[in-house]
């Protein structure tokens, strides 16, 4: 495989949404090539970054009681 | 105490309330359910209906409607199956068909704009491990998604944020799995380039002089 199409594949192979051949090939891909594992990396760094950043927001404890309420009223 | 074979029996269970009627005990094990499968995914819900109303007030509303139709259909769900995707989809349906029109203009992205941008190009001389990631505060990561244009933004909030798969990020959305793809690969280099351009407005990396 060559790097251009290891990194068209990235957001597939980060997100898990790839057949198991071609999660393959692309892992071999990044053992072997420090640039792609680099660039690879980064990505996965990003994705967690925005994830576990966006996730401190929940949902207000007054909100819970309201809908709770709500559905003994139901 | 071990179990003694001269002990009396044990008493007969007996009833917490005064003889349960069966209709009340069914609208009890209705609710336990719901509490149990869909209550769970509040903190969910409130985020996506944050990033769809763009306030706090609204996005309570939303989420309180929201939570009120699915119990009121909840005979409709298949326990055990997506009950996320199935909340998701009931709260996007209520703030395009509620809410949208109310508040902002419905938006149309020019998808051809869009310039590529890859962070990590940007950023991998100086800073290849993204060190300054850390120095940015959430608040900044919240208002780079919430300017992302709406299209984009709920794909990077039901996929990046909540985990939703391609499939069921389809299916909330009602798109191809092929839309979500180039919705998420976009929205994701919009949101590095914001993200990249505060990194550099504050100081946090250089950043390579534009050509």
């Amino acid at each position: 495989m060559k790097c251009r199409e290891c990194v068209e594949h990235l957001y597939e192979y980060l997100d898990r949404e790839l057949t198991p051949e071609l999660e393959r090939e692309i892992k071999a891909h990044l053992a072997a090539c420090e640039p792609c594992e680099e660039h690879f990396d980064f990505e996965t760094l990003f994705l967690k970054f925005v994830r576990v950043r966006c996730q401190t927001q929940g949902a207000p404890p007054a909100l819970r009681r309201r809908i709770l309420e709500q559905l003994l009223e139901e | 105490m071990a179990s003694n074979p001269s002990s009396p029996p044990p008493p007969p269970p007996s009833p917490s309330s005064p003889a349960p009627n069966p209709p009340a005990r069914s609208a009890e094990e209705r609710r336990a359910g719901f509490e149990q499968e869909a209550l769970v995914h509040l903190d969910a819900l409130y985020r996506v209906g944050l990033r769809l109303t763009g306030n706090a007030s609204d996005a309570e509303d939303l989420v309180q409607e929201t939570m009120l139709r699915a119990f009121r259909s909840w005979d409709r769900y298949t326990p055990g199956t997506n009950a996320k995707g199935w909340l998701l989809t009931i709260l996007r349906h209520l703030f395009i068909n509620e809410y949208r029109r109310r508040s902002r203009h419905p938006e149309t992205v020019d998808v051809d704009t869009i310039e590529p941008f890859a962070l990590f190009q940007e950023v991998q001389e100086e800073d290849p491990q993204g060190a300054f990631f850390d120095r940015i505060v959430d608040d900044e990561v919240l208002r780079a998604v919430d300017q992302l244009p709406e299209a984009f933004r709920e794909a990077v909030q039901l996929s990046d944020v909540e985990g939703l798969s391609y499939e069921e990020v389809a299916k909330v959305l009602d798109v191809p799995v092929g839309t979500v793809k180039s919705r998420l690969y976009r929205g994701r280099r919009l949101l590095q380039a914001r993200l990249y351009e505060y990194a550099v407005s504050m100081g946090y990396i250089k950043g390579q002089p534009k050509k």
